[in-house]
Protein backbone atom coordinates (compact mmCIF):
# COMPACT_ATOMS: atom_id res chain seq x y z
CA UNK A 1 0.00 0.00 0.00
CA UNK A 2 1.46 3.30 -1.36
CA UNK A 3 0.84 6.40 -0.05
CA UNK A 4 0.45 9.70 -2.42
CA UNK A 5 1.08 12.52 -0.36
CA UNK A 6 0.32 16.38 -1.26
CA UNK A 7 1.01 19.44 0.34
CA UNK A 8 -0.79 21.99 -1.35
CA UNK A 9 -1.38 24.86 1.36
CA UNK A 10 0.95 27.11 -0.59
CA UNK A 11 0.01 25.69 -4.44
CA UNK A 12 -2.07 28.29 -6.15
CA UNK A 13 -4.99 27.04 -8.32
CA UNK A 14 -5.41 24.55 -10.31
CA UNK A 15 -1.91 23.00 -9.56
CA UNK A 16 -3.78 20.83 -6.31
CA UNK A 17 -6.32 19.54 -8.64
CA UNK A 18 -3.89 18.80 -11.48
CA UNK A 19 -1.11 16.77 -9.32
CA UNK A 20 -3.84 14.79 -7.61
CA UNK A 21 -5.69 13.45 -10.66
CA UNK A 22 -1.99 12.85 -12.06
CA UNK A 23 -1.83 10.58 -8.76
CA UNK A 24 -4.89 9.23 -8.80
CA UNK A 25 -4.88 7.97 -12.08
CA UNK A 26 -0.95 6.50 -11.52
CA UNK A 27 -2.35 4.90 -8.25
CA UNK A 28 -3.27 0.54 -7.78
CA UNK A 29 -6.33 0.02 -6.18
CA UNK A 30 -4.62 -0.93 -2.95
CA UNK A 31 -2.79 2.29 -2.69
CA UNK A 32 -4.12 5.49 -1.06
CA UNK A 33 -3.39 9.70 -1.64
CA UNK A 34 -3.45 11.77 1.27
CA UNK A 35 -3.69 15.59 0.38
CA UNK A 36 -3.30 18.67 3.04
CA UNK A 37 -5.04 21.68 1.77
CA UNK A 38 -6.38 24.87 3.37
CA UNK A 39 -9.71 24.50 1.92
CA UNK A 40 -11.58 21.47 0.97
CA UNK A 41 -11.14 20.42 -2.24
CA UNK A 42 -14.83 20.18 -3.61
CA UNK A 43 -14.02 19.47 -7.79
CA UNK A 44 -11.55 17.06 -6.31
CA UNK A 45 -13.83 15.12 -4.02
CA UNK A 46 -16.74 15.22 -6.91
CA UNK A 47 -14.37 13.81 -8.88
CA UNK A 48 -13.19 11.78 -7.25
CA UNK A 49 -16.64 10.09 -6.04
CA UNK A 50 -18.27 10.23 -9.75
CA UNK A 51 -15.14 8.19 -10.46
CA UNK A 52 -15.93 5.27 -7.63
CA UNK A 53 -13.38 6.18 -5.14
CA UNK A 54 -14.00 6.13 -1.20
CA UNK A 55 -13.29 9.63 0.33
CA UNK A 56 -12.41 10.81 3.58
CA UNK A 57 -12.03 14.37 4.65
CA UNK A 58 -11.24 15.94 8.42
CA UNK A 59 -10.63 19.86 9.57
CA UNK A 60 -7.50 20.10 11.59
CA UNK A 61 -7.43 22.74 14.93
CA UNK A 62 -5.33 25.01 12.39
CA UNK A 63 -7.90 24.98 9.57
CA UNK A 64 -5.87 22.64 7.95
CA UNK A 65 -8.47 20.08 5.35
CA UNK A 66 -7.20 16.41 5.57
CA UNK A 67 -8.19 14.37 2.43
CA UNK A 68 -7.81 10.57 2.14
CA UNK A 69 -9.17 9.21 -1.39
CA UNK A 70 -8.76 5.52 -1.82
CA UNK A 71 -9.96 2.88 -4.52
CA UNK A 72 -9.39 0.28 -1.65
CA UNK A 73 -12.92 -0.75 -0.06
CA UNK A 74 -11.87 -2.69 2.45
CA UNK A 75 -9.56 -0.36 3.92
CA UNK A 76 -10.16 2.41 6.78
CA UNK A 77 -9.61 5.67 5.53
CA UNK A 78 -10.13 7.06 9.18
CA UNK A 79 -7.07 5.18 10.24
CA UNK A 80 -4.81 6.92 8.01
CA UNK A 81 -4.98 9.80 9.22
CA UNK A 82 -2.12 12.04 10.51
CA UNK A 83 -2.84 15.02 12.83
CA UNK B 1 -13.00 25.98 -11.89
CA UNK B 2 -12.73 27.38 -7.93
CA UNK B 3 -13.32 26.47 -4.69
CA UNK B 4 -15.90 26.99 -2.32
CA UNK B 5 -18.73 25.09 -0.57
CA UNK B 6 -21.21 23.64 -2.94
CA UNK B 7 -18.69 23.45 -5.94
CA UNK B 8 -18.83 21.00 -8.48
CA UNK B 9 -16.69 20.74 -11.58
CA UNK B 10 -18.78 17.91 -12.98
CA UNK B 11 -21.72 20.08 -13.22
CA UNK B 12 -19.72 22.42 -14.94
CA UNK B 13 -20.99 23.24 -18.46
CA UNK B 14 -19.04 21.92 -21.91
CA UNK B 15 -16.19 23.86 -22.93
CA UNK B 16 -18.21 24.87 -25.96
CA UNK B 17 -20.23 26.95 -23.42
CA UNK B 18 -17.76 29.67 -22.59
CA UNK B 19 -15.79 29.66 -25.45
CA UNK B 20 -18.54 30.56 -28.45
CA UNK B 21 -18.86 33.80 -26.14
CA UNK B 22 -14.90 34.43 -25.77
CA UNK B 23 -14.37 33.51 -29.56
CA UNK B 24 -17.56 36.44 -30.11
CA UNK B 25 -16.37 38.68 -27.85
CA UNK B 26 -12.72 38.72 -29.82
CA UNK B 27 -14.22 39.28 -32.65
CA UNK B 28 -16.36 42.47 -31.42
CA UNK B 29 -12.89 43.76 -30.16
CA UNK B 30 -11.27 43.30 -33.79
CA UNK B 31 -14.21 44.89 -35.73
CA UNK B 32 -14.06 47.42 -33.38
CA UNK B 33 -10.30 48.25 -33.79
CA UNK B 34 -11.16 48.08 -37.65
CA UNK B 35 -14.19 50.44 -37.26
CA UNK B 36 -11.94 53.35 -35.27
CA UNK B 37 -9.41 53.13 -37.43
CA UNK B 38 -11.82 54.14 -40.76
CA UNK B 39 -12.90 56.72 -38.30
CA UNK B 40 -9.29 57.93 -37.48
CA UNK B 41 -8.71 57.77 -41.12
CA UNK B 42 -11.83 59.96 -41.95
CA UNK B 43 -12.85 56.80 -43.81
CA UNK B 44 -16.56 57.31 -43.12
CA UNK B 45 -19.51 60.14 -42.69
CA UNK B 46 -20.68 59.18 -39.06
CA UNK B 47 -21.16 61.70 -36.67
CA UNK B 48 -19.23 61.93 -33.00
CA UNK B 49 -22.40 60.96 -31.44
CA UNK B 50 -23.25 57.89 -33.89
CA UNK B 51 -19.51 57.54 -33.42
CA UNK B 52 -19.61 57.53 -29.77
CA UNK B 53 -22.32 55.28 -29.32
CA UNK B 54 -21.11 52.44 -31.17
CA UNK B 55 -17.80 52.53 -29.97
CA UNK B 56 -19.19 52.25 -26.40
CA UNK B 57 -22.15 49.99 -26.73
CA UNK B 58 -19.53 47.60 -28.96
CA UNK B 59 -17.33 47.60 -25.99
CA UNK B 60 -19.58 47.48 -23.44
CA UNK B 61 -22.20 44.41 -24.93
CA UNK B 62 -19.93 42.93 -27.91
CA UNK B 63 -16.65 42.55 -25.84
CA UNK B 64 -17.76 43.22 -22.12
CA UNK B 65 -20.76 41.24 -21.76
CA UNK B 66 -19.79 38.80 -24.05
CA UNK B 67 -16.95 37.84 -21.77
CA UNK B 68 -18.87 38.14 -18.70
CA UNK B 69 -21.91 36.06 -19.84
CA UNK B 70 -19.58 33.62 -21.18
CA UNK B 71 -17.44 33.52 -17.70
CA UNK B 72 -20.70 33.44 -15.80
CA UNK B 73 -22.28 30.22 -17.61
CA UNK B 74 -18.99 28.56 -16.41
CA UNK B 75 -18.39 29.94 -12.74
CA UNK B 76 -21.42 29.92 -11.39
CA UNK B 77 -21.69 26.21 -11.15
CA UNK B 78 -18.36 26.45 -9.36
CA UNK B 79 -18.41 30.05 -7.58
CA UNK B 80 -22.14 29.67 -6.52
CA UNK B 81 -22.47 25.71 -6.58
CA UNK B 82 -25.58 26.63 -8.81
CA UNK B 83 -26.35 24.27 -11.74
CA UNK B 84 -27.80 25.68 -14.76
CA UNK B 85 -29.32 22.75 -16.85
CA UNK B 86 -28.91 22.16 -20.24
CA UNK B 87 -26.48 24.89 -20.36
CA UNK B 88 -25.64 24.47 -23.88
CA UNK B 89 -28.71 25.39 -25.29
CA UNK B 90 -29.61 28.34 -23.44
CA UNK B 91 -26.22 29.86 -23.93
CA UNK B 92 -26.53 29.05 -27.32
CA UNK B 93 -29.94 31.58 -27.15
CA UNK B 94 -28.29 34.44 -25.14
CA UNK B 95 -25.30 33.94 -27.27
CA UNK B 96 -27.24 34.29 -30.64
CA UNK B 97 -29.97 36.76 -29.29
CA UNK B 98 -27.14 39.06 -27.62
CA UNK B 99 -24.83 38.71 -30.73
CA UNK B 100 -27.74 39.82 -33.49
CA UNK B 101 -28.98 42.56 -31.05
CA UNK B 102 -25.49 43.99 -30.57
CA UNK B 103 -24.92 44.30 -34.72
CA UNK B 104 -28.85 45.36 -35.11
CA UNK B 105 -28.03 47.66 -32.25
CA UNK B 106 -24.56 49.28 -34.10
CA UNK B 107 -26.43 49.53 -37.05
CA UNK B 108 -29.41 51.36 -35.87
CA UNK B 109 -26.95 53.80 -34.48
CA UNK B 110 -24.95 54.31 -37.43
CA UNK B 111 -28.29 54.67 -39.77
CA UNK B 112 -30.18 56.66 -36.44
CA UNK B 113 -33.16 57.28 -37.81
CA UNK B 114 -34.75 54.27 -38.64
CA UNK B 115 -37.41 52.91 -35.39
CA UNK B 116 -37.66 49.25 -36.66
CA UNK B 117 -33.99 49.09 -36.15
CA UNK B 118 -34.31 50.88 -32.54
CA UNK B 119 -37.32 48.25 -31.58
CA UNK B 120 -35.63 45.05 -33.01
CA UNK B 121 -32.43 46.21 -31.36
CA UNK B 122 -34.13 46.75 -27.65
CA UNK B 123 -36.04 43.12 -28.44
CA UNK B 124 -32.89 41.49 -29.05
CA UNK B 125 -30.86 42.72 -26.32
CA UNK B 126 -33.68 43.20 -23.88
CA UNK B 127 -34.52 39.18 -24.72
CA UNK B 128 -30.62 38.16 -24.43
CA UNK B 129 -30.16 40.21 -21.30
CA UNK B 130 -33.48 39.22 -19.41
CA UNK B 131 -32.59 35.24 -19.91
CA UNK B 132 -29.39 35.61 -18.94
CA UNK B 133 -30.48 36.90 -16.06
CA UNK B 134 -33.17 35.19 -15.21
CA UNK B 135 -31.25 31.97 -15.65
CA UNK B 136 -28.74 32.89 -13.65
CA UNK B 137 -30.76 34.86 -10.65
CA UNK B 138 -33.23 32.06 -10.17
CA UNK B 139 -30.89 29.87 -8.91
CA UNK B 140 -28.91 32.43 -6.93
CA UNK B 141 -31.48 33.18 -4.89
CA UNK B 142 -32.02 29.69 -3.90
CA UNK B 143 -28.86 29.92 -1.95
CA UNK B 144 -28.99 29.29 1.24
CA UNK B 145 -25.92 30.48 2.39
CA UNK B 146 -23.94 33.14 0.63
CA UNK B 147 -20.42 33.51 -0.33
CA UNK B 148 -19.35 36.88 -0.72
CA UNK B 149 -18.53 36.21 -4.31
CA UNK B 150 -22.24 34.48 -5.14
CA UNK B 151 -23.93 37.04 -3.19
CA UNK B 152 -21.72 40.07 -4.76
CA UNK B 153 -23.00 38.44 -8.45
CA UNK B 154 -26.58 38.13 -7.81
CA UNK B 155 -26.06 42.24 -7.16
CA UNK B 156 -24.41 42.82 -9.96
CA UNK B 157 -27.13 40.54 -12.16
CA UNK B 158 -29.61 43.31 -10.47
CA UNK B 159 -27.60 45.83 -11.36
CA UNK B 160 -27.89 44.83 -14.73
CA UNK B 161 -31.80 44.48 -14.59
CA UNK B 162 -31.52 48.13 -14.41
CA UNK B 163 -28.62 48.57 -17.06
CA UNK B 164 -31.03 46.87 -19.35
CA UNK B 165 -34.20 48.45 -18.65
CA UNK B 166 -32.68 52.19 -18.63
CA UNK B 167 -31.15 50.99 -21.98
CA UNK B 168 -34.58 49.51 -23.38
CA UNK B 169 -35.77 53.01 -22.32
CA UNK B 170 -33.04 55.23 -24.10
CA UNK B 171 -33.84 52.88 -27.51
CA UNK B 172 -37.13 53.17 -27.27
CA UNK B 173 -36.32 57.07 -27.05
CA UNK B 174 -34.14 56.76 -29.87
CA UNK B 175 -36.77 55.30 -32.06
CA UNK B 176 -39.12 57.70 -31.18
CA UNK B 177 -41.50 54.88 -29.87
CA UNK B 178 -41.52 57.21 -26.51
CA UNK B 179 -41.42 60.56 -25.74
CA UNK B 180 -38.10 60.28 -23.60
CA UNK B 181 -38.52 63.17 -21.16
CA UNK B 182 -36.32 61.50 -18.86
CA UNK B 183 -34.00 60.80 -21.43
CA UNK B 184 -30.61 62.85 -19.68
CA UNK B 185 -31.35 61.42 -16.29
CA UNK B 186 -32.02 57.75 -17.55
CA UNK B 187 -28.75 58.03 -19.59
CA UNK B 188 -26.47 59.00 -16.87
CA UNK B 189 -28.70 56.32 -14.42
CA UNK B 190 -27.99 53.65 -17.12
CA UNK B 191 -24.11 54.17 -17.27
CA UNK B 192 -24.35 53.98 -13.82
CA UNK B 193 -25.64 51.05 -13.10
CA UNK B 194 -23.76 49.70 -16.40
CA UNK B 195 -20.24 50.89 -15.14
CA UNK B 196 -20.49 51.11 -11.09
CA UNK B 197 -23.06 48.47 -10.61
CA UNK B 198 -22.66 45.67 -13.61
CA UNK B 199 -19.06 45.54 -14.62
CA UNK B 200 -17.22 46.62 -11.41
CA UNK B 201 -19.33 44.83 -9.22
CA UNK B 202 -18.72 41.66 -11.13
CA UNK B 203 -15.07 42.14 -11.08
CA UNK B 204 -15.58 42.86 -7.52
CA UNK B 205 -17.34 39.58 -6.38
CA UNK B 206 -15.22 37.59 -8.30
CA UNK B 207 -11.89 39.18 -7.02
CA UNK B 208 -13.07 37.97 -3.54
CA UNK B 209 -12.71 34.83 -4.27
CA UNK B 210 -10.19 34.22 -7.50
CA UNK B 211 -7.39 35.90 -6.17
CA UNK B 212 -6.90 34.05 -3.25
CA UNK B 213 -7.20 31.05 -4.59
CA UNK B 214 -5.18 31.81 -8.20
CA UNK B 215 -2.52 33.73 -6.40
CA UNK B 216 -2.20 32.24 -3.03
CA UNK B 217 -2.15 35.97 -1.23
CA UNK B 218 -3.73 36.24 2.44
CA UNK B 219 -7.87 36.90 2.34
CA UNK B 220 -9.50 40.51 1.78
CA UNK B 221 -10.50 41.86 5.03
CA UNK B 222 -14.16 40.41 6.19
CA UNK B 223 -15.65 43.58 6.47
CA UNK B 224 -14.86 44.51 2.92
CA UNK B 225 -15.47 41.39 1.02
CA UNK B 226 -19.38 41.25 3.25
CA UNK B 227 -20.27 44.82 2.88
CA UNK B 228 -18.89 46.69 -0.60
CA UNK B 229 -21.03 44.97 -2.76
CA UNK B 230 -24.24 45.38 -1.05
CA UNK B 231 -23.26 48.72 -0.30
CA UNK B 232 -22.71 50.15 -3.81
CA UNK B 233 -26.25 48.76 -4.99
CA UNK B 234 -27.27 50.70 -2.36
CA UNK B 235 -25.54 53.49 -3.57
CA UNK B 236 -26.72 53.25 -6.78
CA UNK B 237 -30.44 52.89 -6.01
CA UNK B 238 -30.57 55.89 -3.79
CA UNK B 239 -29.18 57.32 -6.53
CA UNK B 240 -31.82 56.69 -8.85
CA UNK B 241 -34.15 58.11 -7.09
CA UNK B 242 -32.09 61.20 -6.42
CA UNK B 243 -31.28 61.49 -10.21
CA UNK B 244 -35.00 61.38 -10.55
CA UNK B 245 -36.14 63.45 -8.26
CA UNK B 246 -33.65 65.70 -9.88
CA UNK B 247 -31.65 66.60 -6.70
CA UNK B 248 -27.85 66.23 -7.04
CA UNK B 249 -26.36 62.54 -6.37
CA UNK B 250 -23.18 64.02 -6.28
CA UNK B 251 -21.79 62.46 -3.00
CA UNK B 252 -23.15 59.30 -3.67
CA UNK B 253 -21.37 59.04 -7.10
CA UNK B 254 -18.18 60.31 -4.73
CA UNK B 255 -18.94 58.03 -2.21
CA UNK B 256 -18.58 55.01 -4.74
CA UNK B 257 -15.47 56.01 -6.58
CA UNK B 258 -14.27 56.27 -2.75
CA UNK B 259 -15.01 52.49 -1.81
CA UNK B 260 -13.47 51.25 -5.28
CA UNK B 261 -10.31 53.19 -4.64
CA UNK B 262 -10.10 51.48 -1.29
CA UNK B 263 -11.01 47.84 -3.00
CA UNK B 264 -8.40 48.79 -5.69
CA UNK B 265 -5.82 49.93 -3.05
CA UNK B 266 -6.04 46.71 -1.14
CA UNK B 267 -6.67 43.95 -3.87
CA UNK B 268 -3.03 45.44 -5.13
CA UNK B 269 -1.70 45.16 -1.31
CA UNK B 270 -2.97 41.24 -1.60
CA UNK B 271 -1.23 40.70 -4.15
CA UNK B 272 1.90 42.02 -3.76
CA UNK B 273 1.71 39.57 -0.81
CA UNK B 274 1.60 36.45 -2.77
CA UNK B 275 3.26 33.30 -1.52
CA UNK B 276 4.76 32.29 -4.69
CA UNK B 277 5.53 35.33 -6.52
CA UNK B 278 6.42 34.23 -10.02
CA UNK B 279 5.96 36.53 -13.06
CA UNK B 280 2.57 35.41 -14.60
CA UNK B 281 1.02 37.39 -17.06
CA UNK B 282 -2.31 36.93 -15.18
CA UNK B 283 -1.07 39.02 -11.92
CA UNK B 284 0.31 41.67 -14.29
CA UNK B 285 -3.26 42.48 -15.93
CA UNK B 286 -4.71 42.35 -12.26
CA UNK B 287 -1.72 44.56 -10.67
CA UNK B 288 -2.26 46.90 -14.09
CA UNK B 289 -6.06 46.86 -14.17
CA UNK B 290 -6.19 47.59 -10.85
CA UNK B 291 -4.30 50.79 -11.22
CA UNK B 292 -6.14 51.67 -14.12
CA UNK B 293 -8.99 51.52 -12.17
CA UNK B 294 -7.59 53.43 -8.78
CA UNK B 295 -7.15 56.42 -11.71
CA UNK B 296 -10.44 55.80 -13.37
CA UNK B 297 -11.90 56.36 -9.88
CA UNK B 298 -10.04 59.27 -8.50
CA UNK B 299 -10.82 61.42 -11.00
CA UNK B 300 -14.67 60.40 -10.94
CA UNK B 301 -13.71 61.77 -6.98
CA UNK B 302 -12.41 65.04 -8.04
CA UNK B 303 -15.03 65.82 -11.00
CA UNK B 304 -17.73 65.23 -7.77
CA UNK B 305 -16.38 68.23 -6.18
CA UNK B 306 -14.18 70.41 -8.59
CA UNK B 307 -15.07 70.79 -12.64
CA UNK B 308 -12.96 69.03 -14.66
CA UNK B 309 -11.75 69.49 -18.47
CA UNK B 310 -12.42 67.07 -21.03
CA UNK B 311 -9.01 65.78 -21.53
CA UNK B 312 -9.83 64.45 -17.59
CA UNK B 313 -12.56 63.43 -18.69
CA UNK B 314 -11.16 61.32 -21.32
CA UNK B 315 -8.79 59.89 -19.01
CA UNK B 316 -11.31 58.58 -16.54
CA UNK B 317 -13.24 57.25 -19.63
CA UNK B 318 -10.10 55.46 -20.82
CA UNK B 319 -8.34 54.23 -17.67
CA UNK B 320 -12.01 52.70 -16.94
CA UNK B 321 -11.76 50.36 -20.25
CA UNK B 322 -8.35 49.55 -19.49
CA UNK B 323 -9.69 48.38 -16.12
CA UNK B 324 -12.27 45.99 -17.67
CA UNK B 325 -10.49 44.57 -19.97
CA UNK B 326 -7.30 43.79 -18.18
CA UNK B 327 -9.28 41.52 -15.57
CA UNK B 328 -11.31 40.52 -18.70
CA UNK B 329 -7.92 38.82 -20.03
CA UNK B 330 -6.45 38.00 -16.79
CA UNK B 331 -9.46 35.85 -16.39
CA UNK B 332 -9.45 34.71 -19.96
CA UNK B 333 -5.81 33.35 -19.53
CA UNK B 334 -6.86 31.58 -16.69
CA UNK B 335 -10.04 30.09 -17.73
CA UNK B 336 -9.06 28.85 -21.04
CA UNK B 337 -6.01 27.02 -20.73
CA UNK B 338 -7.34 25.47 -17.03
CA UNK B 339 -11.01 24.45 -18.59
CA UNK B 340 -9.04 22.97 -21.70
CA UNK B 341 -6.70 20.50 -19.71
CA UNK B 342 -9.80 19.35 -17.19
CA UNK B 343 -12.20 18.60 -19.83
CA UNK B 344 -9.46 16.68 -22.09
CA UNK B 345 -8.36 15.10 -18.71
CA UNK B 346 -11.45 14.17 -16.97
CA UNK B 347 -12.13 12.87 -20.39
CA UNK B 348 -9.60 10.36 -20.08
CA UNK B 349 -7.03 11.69 -22.73
CA UNK B 350 -3.43 10.49 -21.25
CA UNK B 351 -2.20 12.97 -24.24
CA UNK B 352 -3.93 15.85 -22.91
CA UNK B 353 -2.35 19.09 -23.58
CA UNK B 354 -0.90 21.02 -20.01
CA UNK B 355 -2.12 24.47 -19.50
CA UNK B 356 0.89 25.54 -20.63
CA UNK B 357 0.79 23.91 -23.91
CA UNK B 358 -3.06 25.21 -24.47
CA UNK B 359 -2.22 28.82 -24.38
CA UNK B 360 1.96 29.53 -23.29
CA UNK B 361 2.73 32.12 -20.52
CA UNK B 362 4.57 34.02 -23.37
CA UNK B 363 1.93 34.34 -25.43
CA UNK B 364 -0.08 35.69 -22.17
CA UNK B 365 2.72 38.28 -21.49
CA UNK B 366 2.94 39.16 -25.46
CA UNK B 367 -0.84 40.21 -25.01
CA UNK B 368 0.22 42.32 -21.74
CA UNK B 369 2.46 44.46 -23.84
CA UNK B 370 0.45 44.95 -26.65
CA UNK B 371 -2.31 46.17 -24.11
CA UNK B 372 -0.24 48.10 -22.55
CA UNK B 373 1.20 50.07 -25.20
CA UNK B 374 -2.27 50.28 -26.91
CA UNK B 375 -3.76 51.81 -23.47
CA UNK B 376 -1.07 54.07 -23.52
CA UNK B 377 -1.53 55.51 -27.01
CA UNK B 378 -5.27 55.74 -25.77
CA UNK B 379 -4.32 57.79 -22.60
CA UNK B 380 -1.78 59.77 -24.54
CA UNK B 381 -4.19 61.25 -26.92
CA UNK B 382 -7.56 62.61 -26.71
CA UNK B 383 -8.88 61.70 -30.11
CA UNK B 384 -9.32 58.74 -32.24
CA UNK B 385 -5.54 57.51 -33.86
CA UNK B 386 -4.96 55.19 -36.20
CA UNK B 387 -2.28 53.98 -34.11
CA UNK B 388 -4.62 53.43 -31.25
CA UNK B 389 -7.23 52.19 -33.62
CA UNK B 390 -4.73 49.35 -35.00
CA UNK B 391 -3.56 48.16 -31.63
CA UNK B 392 -6.56 47.88 -30.21
CA UNK B 393 -7.17 45.68 -33.68
CA UNK B 394 -4.12 43.82 -32.89
CA UNK B 395 -4.83 43.12 -29.23
CA UNK B 396 -7.99 41.45 -30.22
CA UNK B 397 -7.04 39.85 -32.51
CA UNK B 398 -3.93 37.77 -30.61
CA UNK B 399 -6.41 36.94 -27.80
CA UNK B 400 -8.43 35.62 -30.85
CA UNK B 401 -5.09 33.58 -32.08
CA UNK B 402 -4.76 31.68 -28.79
CA UNK B 403 -8.46 30.68 -28.70
CA UNK B 404 -8.13 29.56 -31.68
CA UNK B 405 -5.26 27.63 -31.22
CA UNK B 406 -6.46 26.55 -28.05
CA UNK B 407 -9.84 24.95 -29.70
CA UNK B 408 -7.98 23.34 -32.03
CA UNK B 409 -5.55 21.31 -29.31
CA UNK B 410 -8.89 20.67 -27.68
CA UNK B 411 -10.27 19.66 -30.85
CA UNK B 412 -7.11 17.88 -31.68
CA UNK B 413 -6.44 15.62 -28.90
CA UNK B 414 -10.53 14.31 -29.25
CA UNK B 415 -9.60 13.35 -32.50
CA UNK B 416 -5.81 11.45 -32.40
CA UNK B 417 -5.24 10.89 -28.97
CA UNK B 418 -6.07 7.64 -27.30
CA UNK B 419 -8.98 7.77 -24.45
CA UNK B 420 -8.78 5.18 -21.50
CA UNK B 421 -11.25 5.18 -18.65
CA UNK B 422 -10.38 6.23 -15.27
Amino acid sequence: MKKYFLDARELAHPEPLRISLEYLKEMRDEDYFYMINIREPIPLLELAKGKGYRLFTHKDNNQNWHIIISKNQQQNLEELLDV
Amino acid sequence: MFNQGGLSLDQAPPISVVLRFFVTASIFGILLGLFLLLQSLNLTTLSSYATQLITVHTLSLGVMASFMLGALFQMLPVLAGVVIKTPTTKAMIVHILLSVGVLVQLYAFGIGSNSLLFFLASTYLGSALFYAIYLMLKELIKIKTHSSSSKGILFALLALISTTLFGIYLLLAEGGFIVGVEFSHIKELHYSFALFGWVSLLIVSISFQVIEMFYVTPAYPKKMSRYITVTVLGLLVLKSILVLLNYSSTLLTATIALLFLIYATVTIDRLTQRKRPIADATVWFWLFGMALFILSMTITLISSFLPIDSTLQHLSYITFIGFALSIVFAMVYKIVPFLTWFHLSNQGYMEAPMMHDVIHPKKAKIHFYIHIVTIAIWLLTTDITWLGSLLLAISFSWLFYNLFFAIKKYTYTQKHCERIEW
